[in-house]
């Protein structure tokens, strides 16, 4: 029998079939299968014998199928660090599929495998690897440790379209943001010179939205090279334009816009009283051309012009040495004196801020407890300052949260200690609440004990509870993982 | 059998008003013709009535017998002969026993043997088996006869219409086989519903199993010329379930048992482990658990073990069903599988187990160095460059255990594609 007979008896026979036999009648069977149907049958009993047929026809002459077009993948190379094995694997195992956590703890977990298993020189089971790819798709911590433990073959996995990973967004990526705009801003942070080139050329062909927007990238490894096109933008017809060129303009203390707000500013500071104790502060007057030019805003027509708010723009474009100068002290004793003026001390901690001066960044911190200036500390410093907040008693913990949060991982045990104290106080549970997140993996070992004592007392506060007992699960098994793996 | 103590006495009465009443008929007065000997106590009470209520009381397997109306079990009667003979009033050791007594002794002890048979699964009476089984035979020819029916209805009105039909339809119809006792062809039918709303290729589908169907009814109108192993895939195919008693005894086949693979599957109402093990000599059979819903299947056997244990085939054509006839003790894992075969052989193996029983539509299958292909659903590939499509294959996991690389693959033929169940890396039998 040919395939051409066989495609022809199935599909008379499907037709058959399909429409009944009351209006189609049974096809003959193909010569080549060798059959003579018996006579007297009907036209039902015709086809079903024949699907009889076909049905087994079919089944018992299957040949093999021809690959599809696809290129094969080229084999993986083999491994080259041994395979996790023994406790290590099965822990794995047990955090992929079936975890003792809570998700949050379990994908941190999961990290901390991925980083014992590069320090000791192992990679991820193979066939595990399928569930580590899954859970990297929505978690971008994971994703990023996957490498190198994933090995040879979790590459080779990657690089096959079926199973490559796409890389999670990135949280607070800008959306909409245009093709040209990013590729300045990866410029940037390579090549800041050329990216102040290629701005400088499109500048006229760029609209005003687009300039403001450009120009706003030049934040990132900013210098006194970018003076220039600065200076030039403050000169811009729009004012979105001009309003980043000022802005970015305040974080370049030597720069000529520095020098004339250092003009307008040193007249107005009198050092005054018995010992020369006292900072009395002027306000501006009404800005000339050459002041308004420089962001200084001119009178409106109509109410009272704001003083102040001009007298803030100068203190925030001004060097802080004009303080310093003036009143013949170092930063933080001229902080000192200014310590009864608040609107200045905000304007100078803005100044300090944007231009990381550490110095003066540290004067200020003995008067103000502000998250601006601790986020500028080096990590350990910052760790420190807050440790000597929390043990002095702070009125506003919660504040401290967002720093705690950036806060390199694990702390300290001084700060851990401090922190579990303001915890286990009255009210604490709300500050536990909002440390939920990171709490857990953020204090060192030393301190899992301490947990574990402020869990066994009696507490109302489910909030607190559920933190500490998170610290606790998290540390044991943190510890069980570091012992898997020596 | 000791005398019992009037403590005993009083812990059989069902409550204390029985209790108390009985104690006020304890004493000689109303009995008469009491006796005792080592099983039974008995005795005549006059009530009432005209007549005496006859009381008897089995001491050994404590059973009571009194002829009044009372619900309560034992009445006061019972107890109160129980009260008089505990304490030597009444019912003295007396070699004759009453005849009443007698002949209630002699119901129950008729009554026990005949339960002890039927748990010992003796045939109580050959003929009247031989009349079941002529009778369910009667009932399942009627049932075949009805189905051959309706699929020459089918084919008359044209598949395309029972493709309008709502699934109550099939449904009615694998009622309709369930109550002549085919729940197989029921199965069947009951599936083909979902098949034939949910299939691209529905047609042929649904053609080509009629057609197996009206083959079986053939089989089965024919059965008398089939030979043993023939008849016994026709009964396994329309549901004829062969009790395991009688698969129990007749054979018990040496290990070891290599676990080749496993699946488990679970349409909603049944949950169904296949375990396929190879014997020393290379017979492969096929191991089947069923749990319905909310129960728990049997331990899943891991798939590389070597077992040691006997095993019973079922009657029927090779690969056949099994059961353990002896508890499952590991011998350890094997490193590998055993050779293998190419595609084109794999195949071959399924064209000559169709025409074996061509009621049967899967076919364990063990490949030699087979690479696994991402396309599609996922293909395998032999060292021929001849083809396979998989189906329900987990491919990121079957991929990132072999790497490209080929490796032996153990799986179910089914409908032409592979389920993959087993594969051989690094000397290891893994279940990806």
């Amino acid at each position: 029998m040919t395939w051409l007979d066989e495609l022809t008896w199935l599909d008379g026979l499907r037709t058959a079939a399909l429409v009944g036999t009351g209006r189609h009648s049974a096809p003959s069977p193909p010569a080549g299968l060798g059959v003579r149907p018996p006579e007297g049958l009907s036209r039902e009993e015709e086809v079903l014998d024949q699907a009889a047929m076909a049905d087994v026809v079919i089944r018992a002459s299957r040949r093999p199928a021809q690959a599809p077009a696809a290129t094969l993948p080229l084999p993986a190379s083999p491994d080259t660090e041994p395979q996790a094995a023994g406790e290590a694997a099965r822990l794995l195992e047990l955090l992929l599929t079936q975890p003792p956590v809570g998700l949050e703890l379990r994908n941190q977990l999961v990290v901390d495998w991925l980083q014992l298993a590069e320090e000791s020189r192992r990679r991820v089971p193979h066939r595990l690897l399928p569930a580590m790819f899954a859970l990297a798709e929505t978690k971008a911590a994971v994703f990023k440790r996957l490498e190198p433990a994933i090995g040879t073959r979790g590459r080779w996995l990657q690089s096959l379209s079926k199973t490559s990973v796409p890389k999670p967004a990135d949280e607070g990526a800008e959306l909409g943001s245009e093709d040209a705009r990013a590729d300045l801003e990866r410029l940037r942070s390579t090549d800041p010179a050329a990216a102040r080139k290629r701005l400088a050329t499109h500048w006229d062909d760029l609209s005003a939205r687009e300039r403001a927007h450009q120009l706003a990238l030049l934040a990132t490894n900013m210098g006194s090279d970018d003076e220039e096109l600065l200076e030039r933008a403050l000169d811009d017809k729009a004012k979105s334009v001009r309003e980043v060129a000022t802005g970015l303009l305040d974080r370049l203390p030597g720069s000529l816009r520095a020098g004339r707000m250092s003009a307008r500013l040193l007249p107005l500071l009198h050092l005054k009283g018995l010992l020369n104790k006292r900072i009395d502060i002027d306000l501006p007057p009404d800005p000339d051309e050459q002041a308004v030019r420089d962001g200084i805003p001119s009178n409106q027509r109509s109410g009272e012009p704001d003083r102040l708010a001009r007298l803030d723009i100068i203190i925030r474009g001004a060097p802080l040495e004009v303080w310093t100068s003036v009143s013949g002290r170092g930063p933080a004793s001229t902080v000192e004196l200014l310590k009864p003026e608040p609107r200045v001390l905000d304007g100078l901690i803005t100044a300090a801020v944007s231009r990381k001066d550490l110095e003066w960044i540290r004067a200020l911190l003995t008067v103000r407890t502000d998250v601006r200036l601790l986020g500028c500390l080096p990590a350990g410093e910052r760790e420190q300052w807050l440790e000597g907040y929390i043990r002095n008693g702070i009125d506003q913990p919660l504040t401290l949260v967002p720093l705690l949060r950036d806060l390199h991982q694990p702390w300290g045990l001084g700060l851990a200690d401090a922190l579990l104290g303001l915890i286990a106080g009255k009210n604490g549970g709300q500050l536990a609440a909002m440390l939920a997140q990171v709490l857990p993996t953020a204090l060192p070992p030393e301190a899992a004990e301490q947990c574990r004592r402020l869990l066994e007392r009696s507490d109302e506060d489910p909030a607190r509870r559920r933190v500490l007992r998170d610290a606790v699960q998290y540390q044991a098994f943190r510890q069980s993982l570091t012992e898997a793996f020596q | 059998m000791g005398r019992w103590s009037e403590e005993r006495v009083i812990n059989a009465a069902p409550d204390e008003s029985s209790l108390a009443a009985a104690r006020k008929l304890a004493r000689p007065g109303p009995w008469s013709d009491s006796g005792s000997n080592d099983v039974l106590v008995w005795g005549k009470c006059q009530g009432s009535g005209k007549t005496p209520y006859q009381v008897s009381v089995d001491i050994v397997a404590p059973a009571y017998r009194c002829s009044c109306p009372s619900r309560k079990f034992p009445c006061k009667h019972a107890l109160a002969l129980l009260l008089l003979w505990a304490r030597g009033e009444a019912a003295e050791a007396s070699a004759e026993t009453a005849d009443f007594a007698q002949e209630w002794a002699g119901q129950r002890a008729e009554r026990a043997t005949a339960k002890d048979r039927r748990k010992s699964g003796e045939a109580s009476d050959p003929e009247a088996q031989a009349k079941r089984l002529a009778e369910r035979q009667a009932l399942m020819d009627a049932g075949i006869a009805d189905f051959a029916r309706w699929l020459t209805d089918l084919i008359r009105t044209g598949l395309a219409a029972a493709r309008s039909q709502p699934y109550s339809w099939w449904d009615g119809v694998a009622a309709r086989l369930v109550d002549s006792q085919l729940p197989g062809l029921a199965e069947q039918v009951r599936t083909m519903a979902s098949e034939v709303h949910g299939r691209t290729d529905w047609a042929d589908h649904l053609l080509l199993h009629a057609g197996r169907w009206w083959a079986l009814t053939k089989a089965w109108a024919a059965r008398d010329t089939l030979s043993a192993e023939e008849f016994a895939d026709v009964k396994a195919a329309v549901g004829w379930a062969t009790a395991s008693a009688d698969v129990n005894d007749t054979e018990a086949l040496p290990g070891p048992w290599l676990v080749l693979g496993a699946h488990r599957s679970d349409d909603g109402r049944l949950q169904q482990q296949r375990t396929w093990l190879r014997g020393p000599d290379g017979t492969v059979v096929v191991i089947l658990d069923f749990a319905g819903q909310g129960q728990g299947l049997a331990t899943p056997q891991l798939a590389g073990a070597l077992l040691d244990v006997t095993v019973a085939r079922y009657p029927g054509s090779p690969p056949q069903r099994a059961m353990f006839t002896s508890a499952v003790a590991s011998q350890g894992l094997a490193t590998s599988l055993g050779p293998g075969c190419t595609i084109a052989q794999a195949l071959e193996q399924q064209s000559a187990a169709v025409a074996r029983s061509p009621w049967r539509d899967r076919q364990p299958v063990l490949l030699a160095g087979v690479t696994i292909l991402p396309e599609d659903h996922g293909w395998l590939l032999d060292g021929n460059d001849n083809a396979l499509p998989l189906m329900d294959a987990p491919l990121d996991s079957l991929l990132a255990l072999t790497g490209g690389h080929p490796v032996d693959v153990f799986g179910e033929l089914e409908d032409g594609r592979l389920r993959p169940l087993t594969v051989v890396v690094d000397d290891a039998v893994v279940t990806p």
